[in-house]
């Protein structure tokens, strides 16, 4: 059969060259990279399948390189781990912050070899586990950049050697001119000994204590009146009715956190049996003491001696006279109180007046306060300066001689009235060596600078009070070469020891051998045999009295006086180049970072032409943090600052804080942006009568046609409105108003939740959603207003346990501060005199929370416990939940305030140098590993301490046995603002545990309960106490 | 389609005298012409604004939101505040071409184009907010519900946030295959007029092979039909959703049950002038006065007058409630506030209820909702206003909530908020330059529907009178006893 052809083209059938050609190479196509070989990769034809590869590699290679957005960082394990560290367990080092004469027992948190955090030595019989602001701050002020890191002369670097011969040979080049040692109050006996060591090896030299803010008319005072130039220990816990003249002593006074415990212990309230101490105070300008005081009454500065001589009479039952009406009807009333509780009364003034302060003591000993309220047994070494060797000195400076100079903790450039008179004096001094840690302004005018070690880097101890002993033992090697000043003095002296050893044989000797020793060190505290523990009366001198009254009373100030006051967080300028002290609002003024004049509102009124009272005015005043500007004028040297209008301020007195236009050398948080000191010196407005410095004055005031931002971190003070006064916000009455009436708080709640089942069943009536049981641990907090001062030491105390990004000035004054915990400070009543009250606001931790809802991500959620989380890297940054928050307590990053983000280095000039320097290095290790540091654009706010908590648990959980929150006073886990704070204010633990302590708190004070607007259904799980005041009128509080 | 009855006493909807034809060549004229220097002056001054915008939203997306001046009591201000302003403006398009035409009314015709059109360029604009007003943007996918290896965690369908997204990306997908939908037709007669091969390929691309066969026009009309079925209730949802940001949560001023339907009317309001502002302008500079007539401008100011007097009703009603109520808290935020003018933001308020409020009861007078100048006016007036309200409820409620402690300093725009608002100015206007000249603005087959049923009779008989002045009218009616309308029963 033939075969028919089949064909499928003309060129198959004519089977033509072409056609034989293109079938040949039907399938000559290479393989896709071969061609690489000639013409290279990138000449290679790119074939729709080699598209593909090509695209699906370098998708791939894109996503694998988008998501890998953060560098990882690889840490290296110890080759051989160090016996005493557990890589992310903590170590606990019982130590003692000691600045210029203030001793507070600590336990320094130290993580994998970094100290990272304060806490309070519950140890300590003084300070009971208490701690302030600048106790909790101390910590970063050893990662502080600008600590010097190696001695210098004359600016240069030398070593320890060269410095220590060149300063050997210029003593003994001195030609017997006297040596002097300048000193703030030391009251470490070892010290002493070192000191005095040197001075005998050196005739005719002598050891100065200098304070800033000197307390010479109180040691003053008590020489002449108990033959003793020292100041007692008091106890305000054992006073029923305190007064105070101008003594700040919850603030800034000689030990305000040993008073503040105390203090605490009077206003805690039993509902059964309900009494308050009752606190009067006079005063100038409105300060932390006089914001808590349950009557106080405002006066010029210069009439603070007739106050005293007035109170005096009153109190032995004369009249009262030489002093205004509305003072005279508070002395009147105080003399009666203190009068009515003799044995139990205590009256104490700051003023720094010999003759005022023999005044108060001969109060003190008309109510037999010595020996109740004040204790002459344990005599206190806070502060010893007396002002009179200074004002020697500096002239002996002058005369040239003094041959040599050593300076260790006073800054007498800074803080003498007479600052030129120092710079001079110092040239003049053959050797001037400074121990400053920085090159502060004395330091600066000195030949050698020794740099001091930080105190979390040293031995030492400190006796707070006769007899009470408190030791210091570093935590960490030494970050820079810098020697402990003791250590200096004693080679300088030739001794045959270094200064640990003589350490060692002083106390080895005194707390019997090793054991001793290693207990000594490891509570922190001793206490010596024998140390009387009931307080003990003085002798006391009377024939200086009637002196001291005419040379106090009658003096007649002008028409605006001037006070220097202390911040609680800045102090004599000890706080000025901490940035958690700058940033942390001052307890008064609500303000952060600036110095500014305190002015009243009928100031206000008259000078800076803005009425508070008008609503207009009182709004632009608040809403714009642009201030107008005063100079301020006192014995021809001015100050030029803007006024921040504070209620609680006599009418024409001005305050001005001391601690602020620093030297440039003392770290950026005290400069701003642009690099100038932050405020003025306030310190050359003081004058010196010829025995004490006087910090008040006469000025002259003027209204610059100018204005300076002030930022503020609230800005607006009251809970009431035009529409009605938000009581749920905020609860207050008087003791004898709860007396009354002791269920007022349940009824206000009762009322306010009535629509929605009242109290009982607000839970389940308030929602249309089904209520579940929450069983195992439910955490909760419980704040007692009543207690909490304001001081602030919580919210330090949460900078350093959250590292809470410091955003600097520009941005609080934009309202981007980034604290989880916040105090508000609310005035009610008189609006030149208002009483006032602090509550601490932190994340409320609903049970119902607005911001849970409304997150589109669920970055913020409920854990089980009770907690509202935040999912730092879920979050996308809407604000939502923010906004939607009732009580504002969410915090956003608004930039890369902490370094963390994802577009690094890109923040120079968009945020504060200071927020800058905090991500240094060397700043950074004080960073809480076990925290989160939260990127920009992400949302977040109190987490309770969760990491704590976490902690707290495992731990209960490796010992098998049920977590313990305060039953027995046992306690697996404390929140830091509860750990730090010096009132016990604040107790947290698990509501569902029957016996823990917040279970107990609320139940035992249901009657002053309550919740932060209630109403809302949100079911906070804090809950604040009412606060009460021991006060004749009954605050109105109804809506 | 159209309902065939045609009123006797309507205006006419078209102008003129016109036919097919010259209805094709009037509205594709502007597309085939070279631009005007008016046309490239105004494009490159959009196009500028647009740039700066996308600088002011690369500053905050890299230096973070602290670019902004928003803080820890205020967490949203321009932002959002020209987010729902956008929003609402994007309103009217849909509303126009789907609801009308459900109502069969004819006059929609001249106006939905361009309103759809400014429906699609608004809410690209109202987009970039909620975007970009994201802490950390380049996370912002984590809003989208997609399965995931993170556990795998899903968005939180409780946040009125999330519905927003689903709200917007569904109102714009169908507004925009709604519009383009009405456009195939008349992209196909640009095709069919082309002269060049790359517009014939362009626009033959873009009319889908359109060929006008009378089953693509059965389809086109069903599709329209069901879109338009469709977009009904997403013109009442969106800003329901909207509103449901502020409604559902607990700050006093947003927690306000009448927002639904408060926000939907203001969004009509704010959508309608918005029209108006772009059709005044339209059709004088393409010359369209035929197809957009007085009518047309008539109409859509009795809509505004309408919402706006809805708004003026919610915004007393909040403010009787504020006090009917008796909670404090929301008395603040109404009566002080908001009410007071003498307080930081009494202003805002004031200028919101005279531009939304006062303003527009002008327009219950003819003249004036016939008058040119004035409905120009008062567009850009209700706008303002819009902003305003927007403004008010954000910005004024979060200032001052529940704790005094937190009421913030004065909230105030930075730069690079403002810039970013000038940025989406930029981008609506790019598009809508852009739009004007590349597309037909009026749509041409839906005129050529109602052309010859939509006025004629008037035309013929109704339109004589109009032109007589009332003098002449009366005397005339004053010789025919008994008759209302001269030749009414003629035939």
């Amino acid at each position: 059969m033939e075969q028919n052809k089949h064909w499928q083209s003309f060129g198959e059938l004519n089977n033509s060259e072409a056609f034989q050609i293109a079938g040949k190479d039907e399938f000559k196509q290479e393989l896709p990279f071969e061609g690489a070989e000639d013409g290279g990769f990138f000449k290679t034809p790119t074939p729709r399948r080699d598209f593909l590869k090509y695209l699906g590699f370098s998708t791939a290679a894109a996503a694998i390189a988008a998501s890998c957005e953060i560098p990882v960082k690889k840490s290296i394990p110890f080759a051989n781990k160090p016996e005493d560290i557990v890589p992310g367990v903590s170590n606990y080092y019982a130590t003692t912050f000691v600045q210029d004469g203030d001793v507070v027992s600590v336990l320094a948190k130290v993580r994998d070899g970094r100290p990272i955090k304060i806490e309070g030595n519950e140890l300590s019989p003084i300070t009971e586990g208490g701690t302030s602001a600048r106790v909790q701050a101390s910590v970063l002020e050893l990662y502080d950049m600008a600590r010097l890191r190696f001695p210098t002369m004359g600016g240069n670097e030398v070593t320890f050697e060269a410095a220590d011969k060149g300063i050997a040979a210029a003593l003994a080049g001195l030609g017997g001119a006297p040596v002097v040692v300048l000193t703030s109050t030391i009251n470490s006996p070892t010290t002493l000994d070192a000191i005095n060591q040197f001075i005998a090896k050196f005739p005719g030299s002598k050891h100065v204590q200098y304070d800033a803010v000197s307390y010479t008319g109180m040691l003053l005072a008590n020489e002449a009146t108990y033959g003793k130039r020292a100041i007692p220990s008091y106890r305000f816990e054992n006073a029923k009715v305190i007064a105070s003249i101008g003594a700040d002593f919850l603030g800034t006074w000689l030990s305000p956190v040993e008073f503040t415990k105390q203090y605490a212990k009077g206003r805690k309230l039993e509902q059964k049996n309900p009494s308050l101490s009752r606190h009067f105070h006079f005063e100038t300008v409105a300060s932390l003491t006089g914001s808590n005081a349950d009557e106080r009454y405002l006066h010029k500065p210069s009439e603070t001696g007739a106050i005293a001589a007035a109170l005096l009479s009153a109190v032995k039952g004369q009249g009262v006279s030489g002093v205004s009406d509305k003072v005279k009807e508070g002395i009147t009333k105080a003399a009666k109180e203190l009068t009515a509780n003799k044995g139990a009364a205590l009256v104490v003034s700051g003023s720094n007046d010999v003759n005022i302060q023999i005044i108060v003591n001969a109060i003190n000993e008309e109510l037999q306060a010595s020996g109740k309220t004040i204790d002459w047994s344990a005599t206190v070494n806070y502060k010893l300066g007396i002002d009179k060797n200074l004002a020697d000195l500096v002239a002996d400076m002058n005369a040239g001689k003094v041959g040599a100079l050593l300076v260790h903790g006073a800054n007498p450039v800074y803080s003498w009235y007479d600052k030129d008179k120092v710079v001079s004096g110092l040239a003049k001094v053959k050797l001037s060596v400074s121990f400053s840690p920085k090159k502060d302004e004395t330091a600066e005018h000195c030949t050698y600078i020794i740099p001091d070690s930080h105190y979390l880097e040293s031995w030492g101890d400190a006796e707070p009070k006769a007899g009470f002993y408190s030791f210091i033992q570093p935590t960490i090697h030494p970050l820079f070469k810098t020697r402990q000043w003791q250590d200096s003095l004693l080679k300088w002296s030739g001794a045959a020891t270094d200064y640990l050893t003589a350490f060692k044989t002083y106390w080895g000797a005194k707390l019997g051998g090793v054991a001793g020793w290693d207990k000594a060190l490891q509570d922190g505290v001793a206490t010596a045999a024998g140390t009387a523990i009931t307080p003990a009366a003085g002798a006391f001198n009377a024939s200086g009295v009637a002196g001291a009254i005419s040379a106090a009373a009658g003096k007649k100030g002008g028409k605006y006086e001037v006070v220097l006051y202390q911040k609680v967080g800045i102090g004599a300028g000890q706080g000025t180049a901490n940035p958690w002290l700058m940033e942390m609002p001052d307890p008064v003024t609500k303000a952060t970072w600036d110095n500014y004049v305190i002015v009243s509102p009928k100031l206000a009124l008259d000078v800076l032409k803005i009425d508070v009272q008008n609503a207009g005015q009182a709004d632009a005043y608040e809403v714009n943090p642009p201030k107008k500007v005063l100079t301020v004028t006192v014995n021809g040297k001015s100050v030029k600052l803007p006024a921040v209008i504070i209620p609680g301020t006599e009418e024409n007195t001005i305050g001005i804080a001391v601690g602020y236009g620093r030297s440039k050398n003392v770290g950026l948080a005290a400069l701003t942006d642009e690099g100038d000191p932050i405020g003025q010196n306030a310190f050359p407005l003081a004058s010196f009568n010829g025995s004490s410095v006087q910090y008040f004055g006469d000025a002259d005031i003027k209204l610059e046609d100018d204005t300076y931002i002030v930022a503020m971190t609230q800005t607006h003070n009251v809970y009431t409105t035009p529409q009605g006064t938000r009581t749920e916000v905020m609860k207050e009455f008087t003791l004898n108003s709860f007396k009354k009436k002791p269920g007022q708080v349940l009824e206000d709640r009762e009322h306010e939740l009535k629509p929605w089942g009242g109290v009982d069943n607000f839970e389940k009536d308030g929602t249309i959603y089904p209520v579940y049981k929450k069983p195992g641990i439910h955490w909760g907090m419980s704040v007692d207003l009543n207690t909490c001062v304001g001081c602030g030491a919580c919210v330090v105390a949460c900078f350093a346990e959250n590292n809470i990004p410091m955003v600097g000035k520009r941005e609080v004054s934009r309202y981007h501060d980034m604290h989880w915990i916040r105090i508000d400070r609310y005035y009610s009543g008189d609006i030149d005199n208002p009483t006032v009250v602090f509550q601490p606001l932190m994340c409320q931790h609903c049970d119902n929370a607005p911001c849970e809802n409304v997150c589109p991500v669920n970055a913020t959620n409920h854990s089980s416990e009770g907690l509202n989380q935040m999912a730092y890297n879920r979050c996308i940054g809407t604000r939502y939940c923010a906004n939607n928050c009732p009580y504002k307590v969410r915090r956003f990053n608004w930039a890369d305030y902490t370094g963390a983000d994802s577009f690094p280095h890109n923040q120079q000039g968009h945020i504060s140098n200071v927020t800058m320097g905090m991500n240094e290095d060397l700043v950074r290790m004080v960073l809480n590993p076990d925290v989160t540091v939260r990127s920009r654009g992400v949302m977040e706010k109190c987490s309770f301490c969760v990491q704590r908590l976490q902690e707290g648990k495992l731990k209960a959980k490796k010992e098998s046995r049920p977590l313990k929150t305060g039953e027995n006073n046992e306690w697996d886990v404390k929140t830091a603002c509860q750990q730090a704070c010096p009132t016990n204010a604040i107790v947290f633990g698990d509501k569902n545990d029957s016996k823990s302590a917040v279970t107990v708190n609320r139940a035992e004070n249901n009657e002053r309960m309550f919740r932060v607007i209630e109403q809302l259904h949100t079911l906070p799980n804090v809950t604040y106490l009412a606060k009460v005041r021991n006060r004749d009128e009954e605050i109105v509080t109804e809506g | 389609m159209h309902l065939k009855y045609e009123s006797q006493l309507r205006e006419p909807l078209v102008d003129g005298v016109k036919d097919y034809h010259q209805v094709t060549e009037d509205i594709v004229r502007p597309i085939e012409a070279k631009p005007s220097k008016l046309w490239y002056i105004g494009f490159f001054v959009s196009a500028s604004c647009l740039l700066f915008g996308v600088y002011s939203v690369y500053r905050e997306v890299t230096y973070g939101i602290g670019q902004w001046n928003l803080n820890k009591t205020i967490g949203w201000g321009w932002d959002i505040t020209n987010f729902v302003w956008w929003v609402g403006i994007g309103h009217a398009g849909t509303l126009i071409s789907a609801i009308l035409l459900l109502f069969r009314q004819g006059w929609r015709t001249g106006v939905n184009r361009a309103a759809e059109a400014m429906t699609i360029f608004a809410v690209m604009c109202a987009g970039q907010f909620p975007i970009f007003h994201m802490g950390r943007v380049w996370m912002c996918f984590f809003i989208f519900p997609y399965p995931n290896t993170r556990g795998p965690v899903w968005p939180n369908f409780n946040s009125p946030l999330m519905w927003d997204v689903f709200a917007i990306s569904t109102y714009f997908t169908v507004s925009l295959l709604f519009w383009y939908s009405g456009l195939i037709p008349d992209f196909g007669t640009v095709r069919d007029r082309a002269k060049t091969k790359l517009r014939k390929k362009l626009y033959g691309i873009a009319s889908f092979g359109w060929v006008g066969s009378t089953k693509h026009w059965q389809r086109h009309e069903a599709l329209s039909l069901v879109l338009a079925g469709l977009a009904t209730p997403l013109v009442l949802s969106v800003h329901t959703i909207v509103s449901m940001d502020f409604a559902t949560s607990v700050i006093p001023g947003w927690h306000t049950t009448i927002f639904p339907p408060y926000f939907v009317a203001g969004a009509i309001f704010s959508g309608f002038a918005m029209t108006q502002t772009l059709l005044v302008v339209i059709r004088k500079v393409f010359n369209l006065q035929e197809y957009i007539t007085l009518g047309h401008v008539e109409a859509m100011n009795k809509v505004i007058v309408l919402t706006g007097s809805i708004v003026g009703c919610a915004y007393l009603t909040e403010l009787f409630m504020g006090w009917y109520s008796q909670n404090k808290y929301e008395g603040y935020t109404f009566w002080y506030s908001r009410a007071n003018l003498f307080s930081p933001y009494g202003w805002a308020y004031w200028g919101m209820m005279t531009c939304n409020v006062l303003s527009p009861q002008i327009f219950w007078f003819r003249k004036m909702r016939r008058n040119l100048f004035v409905t120009f006016f008062m567009s850009v007036i209700v706008n303002v206003g819009m902003w305003f309200e927007r403004f008010v409820i954000i910005v004024t409620s979060l200032y001052r909530d529940y704790l005094p402690s937190s009421w913030a300093v004065y909230y105030h725009p930075s730069i690079w908020e403002i810039g970013f608002y000038l940025g989406t100015f930029g981008l609506f206007f790019t598009c809508f330059f852009l739009f004007s000249k590349y597309f037909p603005t009026i749509a041409i087959a839906e005129i050529k529907y109602i052309l010859k049923t939509s006025g004629e009779s008037f035309k013929a008989k109704v339109g004589s009178i109009e032109m007589q002045g009332v003098e002449e009218f009366a005397s005339e009616h004053a010789h025919i006893d008994g008759h209302v309308v001269a030749g009414a029963h003629s035939h």
